[in-house]
């Protein structure tokens, strides 16, 4: 059974500039304990995509649509208030991009990762406090950690706690969005095998939102590109690194270097575009090395490639089965 | 860094403060030799009594001068003044550092007594009531419409309440108190023109504590109008300012209600800023403090240091700007203090 | 650099605040220069601080339009001068000359005083004799007072000179000729006797513009009254510079008068150009020594760093106004004094906000790039730190411009304030001082407060047009 169903989101923001479509339109789906890469760069609407899963939204919002279906019940229809009962931490909870500065630095670690617990009134403080303790322990630090302050960790302890943080009240889904980003490539190891460790052993659900491709492949039981707001190709890690449809999604693979690789790795031209005016047809057309007559004028529809691969070029057409 | 250490860097920094003004107002009255003159003033005034006591035993005039002459030799030592002014310095600041404060010249205290430290000692309680009191009423009245703004941020209410109390930035507290006087006490006869008390005093400890309180009513109002709007402001910046940082959004995600947000993840992070511009307003409200007494008349320290000034009372004057900085470096250090239980970056 | 001054002037222009302050200014700079031009430059010693140029004037009279509010209609100052004579009638051993006023009298009081003034009156032998009579509205008249010029000093040569350097005023209101002649004139015309002391006492004033009741008051004339100067000359060659007659009102002028005469409206104005220079200078020089001091102090580091920041902290937490308070007094009204204090204690803080900007453009990209290129420290920090700075250098040096012109306020208000420069805090100090806010005279407190808070006003308006730029996080969240 699908645990998450997101039909044709859509998140606008308003700046001086125009409005910005930030998240035009996407679709996903993710199984019960699957993990579901979201790949893009920076400013393809990664992270906006997670806050409007969360509804943590900015004040300048513009529009912001579609459905988000969780254990088949429509939660964009909730009330602020249920869905911050009921949805936030209860359900889904995230681990935010800059661990650096996602810790209040006036309060203690542990009472951070304890507080959202602390709002059941079931629950007594020391269980709440017991708890954090033993999520502390769970993802690798010394239960110490608890009395301290976000100044007196590194970078990777903090990520360690929000990862902690993140699953206080047991959810079903966790976004992780850019989790490891800021971290040294050996802490960004240990982070990475820690939420290995967790998919297996927790049975939870991941969205692990990244620019690298290659860390999901780490992870992921599912990849989906997003490129301007718009997810490009979607499908199992096996379809997405096996059999890329997408030129984008086969240039991001070019451009993973290789140890054992004698071609130096690829980069892709140009520049994403700036999402108040995205460009017509396909998106991508401007840096398409293989873009062909219909490219710069109709946008292309998902085409099926096969079972789960979808890709949203012009040169799958003839593909579909 | 240790919180020891910190506070004891604060606490060396804040001795200096304290040195420093000290010195500054010693070594202008000394260089401009104002010191010299008030001392001068003195010998001759003690050399005058003294010829007219010993006119009655010393018939002879010209011994009379000769004893006369010997005695003011021995004054002249004694205070230092055959000696350059610099030279009376490092005993000065040592006595007054021990708040031996001497003697005033021509101000006396409400009793008659002519110790620094009685008059001072007098009219301080004068002066902590409003400024405290004053200080007290701002800072909640500020921290509550700065909260409240920050939570309705461009809304006419955040723009408006913003534009009067940048407006009171332009606004002397003194001036307000006068317009005050003209509306409340001249046209309305509301509150008293000035003063403390009424004369004669109300009998009875309540009706003299309503007295006090109806005399503090305008005084007060003034003080806290002066810095109320400002205060609001800069609690609505640091409120704004904290509200963007990622952890509230985090706050947010974890499915805090918002007033938790905003006590435990805005304001616990803000208060440190604006507990330093709570120090600001303490400096502000000291100076004010001689400005809105001497409009309103009130017998504190702000008056008695303006008196002092124009009767070139050197004790005084001196005494006076080492009790106002050693009440604003005391206060300074307890919001030092303060900030280092609120703030852990800088406990470590 | 230049685009962010260029952003930060757009950015002022655009918002609200920003224009109006902007158009305050603008104003406030026309009038200045305007006085600068007008009024001389030792206005304050020579005219303001000179109490015979007010004579003339009543004593703390509100402004004239205030008739306009009250059914009760309050006399206007009314003054005559000139030195043309209305007539001249030679005679053979005298002449006549006459000088002729009209004053139309309308209001339900009396005048508040009459005075005459003569000046620079030459003669050659006998001293000329002036006399005043007062023709009033029901034809009776008075002969007011009599002028004999005082005769030649031995030694004295032809032509003999009088009141040439000061001209002479003789208070005809309070003077014991006048309250005889008065005396008199009621004795005659109404049968009404009172004694001069009396009438000296009640003001001769009411009877002269007045007619007598019968329960012993006076009811106001209304009418034109004909004023006759007459001067006879025993000489050909002897001359009359100027006369001048004032019958004075209680109210006066657009803004009244203080206790001593003196126009407000001439003060109040002289204050525009004192103010703004006091603004504009202490924060510019304040400006200039916080950001050299926390550029240097930011960038180089060290040694020098800590003893600036000491000094900066030490001299922050000096409360200012009682320091500032004691050195005025004790070194003089000077308002070059003032400025200077308030530079020494005002610079700390913004150089530790500027240290503060400093390190972290220090470490950033251009700065670095620079110091590989191995540019010099003086063109590091000059060239590319300070331009970077430079708009919110350019802020604070606004936002502190009404503090140093609210300082200067506070201390003339303190009767602290430098005589030879009138400002509006010293303006509203004299009324505290005259206690004016215990007789209501509120044409002369609320004015230069009002002055003040406007001119502050203008540059809290402008810092708070530049918010946006000087604090681009809080933009954010709109």
């Amino acid at each position: 059974m699908k645990l998450l169903e997101v039909k044709n989101l859509k998140l606008y923001y308003q700046s001086t500039r125009g409005t910005v479509k930030a998240v035009d339109g996407i679709s996903l789906d993710l199984a019960k304990s699957e993990a579901l890469g979201i790949v893009g760069e920076s400013g393809s609407g990664k992270t906006s995509l997670s806050l409007a899963l969360m509804r943590v939204l900015p004040s300048n919002i513009d529009t912001n649509e579609g459905k988000v279906i969780l254990d088949g019940k429509d939660i964009t229809q909730l009330s602020e208030e249920e869905f911050r009962k009921e949805i936030r931490w209860n359900t889904i909870s995230m681990v935010f991009q800059g661990a650096m500065n996602s810790l209040n630095p006036v309060l203690k670690v542990g009472h951070q990762i304890a507080e959202p617990m602390l709002l059941e009134k079931t629950v007594n403080k020391k269980e709440a406090y017991k708890k954090s303790e033993d999520l502390l322990e769970m993802v690798g630090l010394p239960k110490e950690i608890f009395n301290r302050y976000a100044h007196e960790l590194s970078g990777g302890m903090k990520q360690r706690v929000m990862i902690a943080s993140a699953l206080i009240l047991n959810p079903k889904l966790v976004i992780l969005d850019e989790p490891t980003s800021a971290l040294d490539v050996s802490i960004q190891a240990q982070i990475m095998n820690l939420l290995k460790r967790f998919k297996k052993e927790l049975d939870i659900s991941m969205i692990f939102i990244t620019h690298d491709i290659a860390l999901s492949s780490d992870l992921c039981d599912k990849l989906a590109v997003l490129y301007a707001g718009e997810i490009i190709e979607k499908g199992t890690a096996e379809q997405m690194f096996g059999k890329p449809k997408h030129p984008y999604t086969q240039l991001l693979l070019a451009s993973i270097p290789g140890l054992k690789q004698d071609a130096s790795p690829k980069f892709i031209p140009g520049a994403p575009p700036d999402l108040t005016s995205p460009p017509t047809g396909c998106r991508f057309h401007a840096r398409c090395p293989y873009r062909f007559d219909p490219c710069d004028k109709k946008p292309p529809p998902a085409f099926k490639i096969e079972k789960d691969h979808l890709s949203r070029c012009w040169l799958n057409e003839g593909d579909k089965k | 860094m240790g919180a020891a250490r910190l506070l004891a860097i604060k606490g060396v920094t804040l001795f200096g403060v304290l040195l420093v003004s000290l010195l500054l107002v010693i070594v202008v009255l000394g260089a401009t030799g104002v010191s010299d003159r008030m001392m001068g003033s003195i010998v001759n005034e003690e050399v005058r009594e003294l010829r007219q006591s010993l006119a009655i035993t010393i018939r002879d005039p010209i011994e009379l001068e000769r004893v006369v002459l010997a005695e003011r030799e021995q004054l002249v030592e004694f205070y230092g003044l055959d000696n350059p002014w610099y030279t009376r310095l490092p005993d000065m600041v040592w006595r007054i550092l021990r708040l031996d404060l001497g003697s005033a010249r021509t101000l006396k205290s409400f009793s008659g007594s002519t110790r620094v430290s009685d008059i001072v000692l007098e009219r301080l309680p004068n002066t902590v009531i409003l400024v405290t009191t004053a200080l007290a009423i701002s800072s909640v009245l500020g921290l509550y419409i700065g909260v409240k703004l920050a939570t309705r941020v461009g809304t006419t209410l955040d723009r408006g309440v913003s534009y009067i109390s940048a407006a009171s930035y332009a606004l002397p507290s003194w001036w307000v108190g006068i317009i005050f006087i003209m509306i409340l006490s001249f046209q309305f006869h509301i509150f008293p023109f000035g003063g403390i008390t009424s004369a004669p005093v109300p009998s009875g400890f309540l009706n003299r504590t309503f007295d006090i309180m109806w005399h503090a009513t305008l005084p007060i109002i003034t003080l806290t109008l002066a810095s109320v709007g400002s205060w609001a402001y800069v609690v609505r910046t640091m409120v704004l300012n904290t509200a963007q940082e990622d952890f509230v959004t985090v706050a947010r995600a974890k499915g805090l209600p918002e007033n938790k947000i905003m006590n435990r993840h805005i304001i616990r992070v803000a208060a440190p800023p604006i507990v330093t511009n709570l120090v600001l307003g303490l400096t502000a409200s000291f100076g004010g403090a001689i400005l809105t007494e001497t409009v309103f008349n009130w017998p504190g320290m702000g008056r008695l240091y303006y008196d002092a000034i124009f009767a070139l009372d050197e004790n005084v004057i001196v005494a006076l700007t080492f009790i106002f900085t050693l009440l604003y470096v005391g206060a300074r250090f307890i919001l030092e203090v303060l900030y280092i239980l609120l703030d852990p970056r800088v406990r470590y | 650099m230049e685009e962010r001054t260029r952003n930060l002037f757009k950015e002022l222009l655009s918002s609200g605040s920003g224009k109006v302050g902007i158009a305050f200014i603008i104003a406030l700079i026309i009038i200045s220069l305007g006085v600068i031009i007008i009024y001389p430059p030792d206005f304050g010693l020579k005219y303001w601080s000179n109490p015979v140029l007010w004579a003339d004037n009543p004593r703390a009279a509100p402004p004239a339009w205030t008739n306009l509010f009250s059914s009760y209609n309050q006399a206007e100052t009314v003054i005559f001068e000139t030195n043309i004579p209305t007539e001249r009638i030679p005679g053979v051993s005298t002449t006549k000359v006459l000088y002729t006023f009209n004053l139309n009298h309308k209001a339900d009081e009396p005048p508040s005083f009459i005075s005459m003034t003569v000046g620079n009156i030459k003669y050659n032998n006998r001293p000329p004799v002036l006399i005043v009579n007062i023709e009033r509205p029901d034809g009776n008249k008075i002969e007011l007072y009599r002028l004999i010029v005082p005769g030649p000093l031995p030694n004295e040569v032809t032509p003999f000179a009088r009141f040439s350097e000061t001209p002479f005023r003789i208070q005809l209101s309070g003077n014991h000729e006048v309250v005889s002649a008065v005396s008199n004139f009621l004795k005659q015309e109404f049968d009404v006797s009172i004694s001069n002391q009396d009438l000296l006492l009640s003001g001769v004033d009411i009877a002269v513009f007045g007619t007598p009741q019968d329960d012993g008051k006076f009811d106001v004339l209304m009418g034109v009254y004909k004023i006759q100067v007459d001067a006879f000359l025993y000489n050909e060659d002897d001359s009359i510079g100027s006369v001048k007659f004032v019958a004075g009102g209680s109210v006066h002028g657009f803004m009244g008068t203080d206790t001593l005469g003196r126009d407000l409206s001439i003060g109040l104005l002289f204050g525009f150009p004192v103010a703004l220079f006091i603004g504009l200078v202490a924060s510019s020089i304040t400006t200039v020594i916080g950001t050299s001091l926390g550029i240097i102090s930011g960038y180089i580091g060290g040694k020098t760093d800590t003893s600036i920041q000491r000094a900066a902290d030490i001299f922050t937490n000096i409360p200012l106004l009682p320091i500032l308070i004691f050195l005025s007094f004790i070194v003089g009204p000077n308002l070059f004094i003032i400025i200077l204090i308030l530079i020494i204690f005002s610079w700390p803080g913004l150089t530790i906000l500027i240290r503060s900007m400093v390190l972290q453009i220090r470490s950033g990209q251009l700065v670095e790039s620079s110091i590989t290129l191995g540019a010099s420290r003086l063109r590091i920090m000059l060239r590319h730190i300070f331009p970077q700075t430079a708009p919110f250098v350019f802020a604070q040096m606004i936002f502190f411009t009404p503090s140093a012109i609210l300082a200067e306020a506070a201390l003339s208000f303190l009767g602290l304030g430098d005589p030879s420069l009138p400002t509006w805090g010293q303006i509203l100090e004299y009324g505290f001082r005259n206690g004016g806010i215990y007789v209501g005279y509120w044409w002369w407190i609320l004015p230069p407060g009002i002055l003040i808070v406007i001119t502050a006003m203008t540059f809290v308006l402008i810092a708070l047009g530049m918010e946006p730029i000087i604090n681009p996080r809080l933009k954010r969240g709109h």
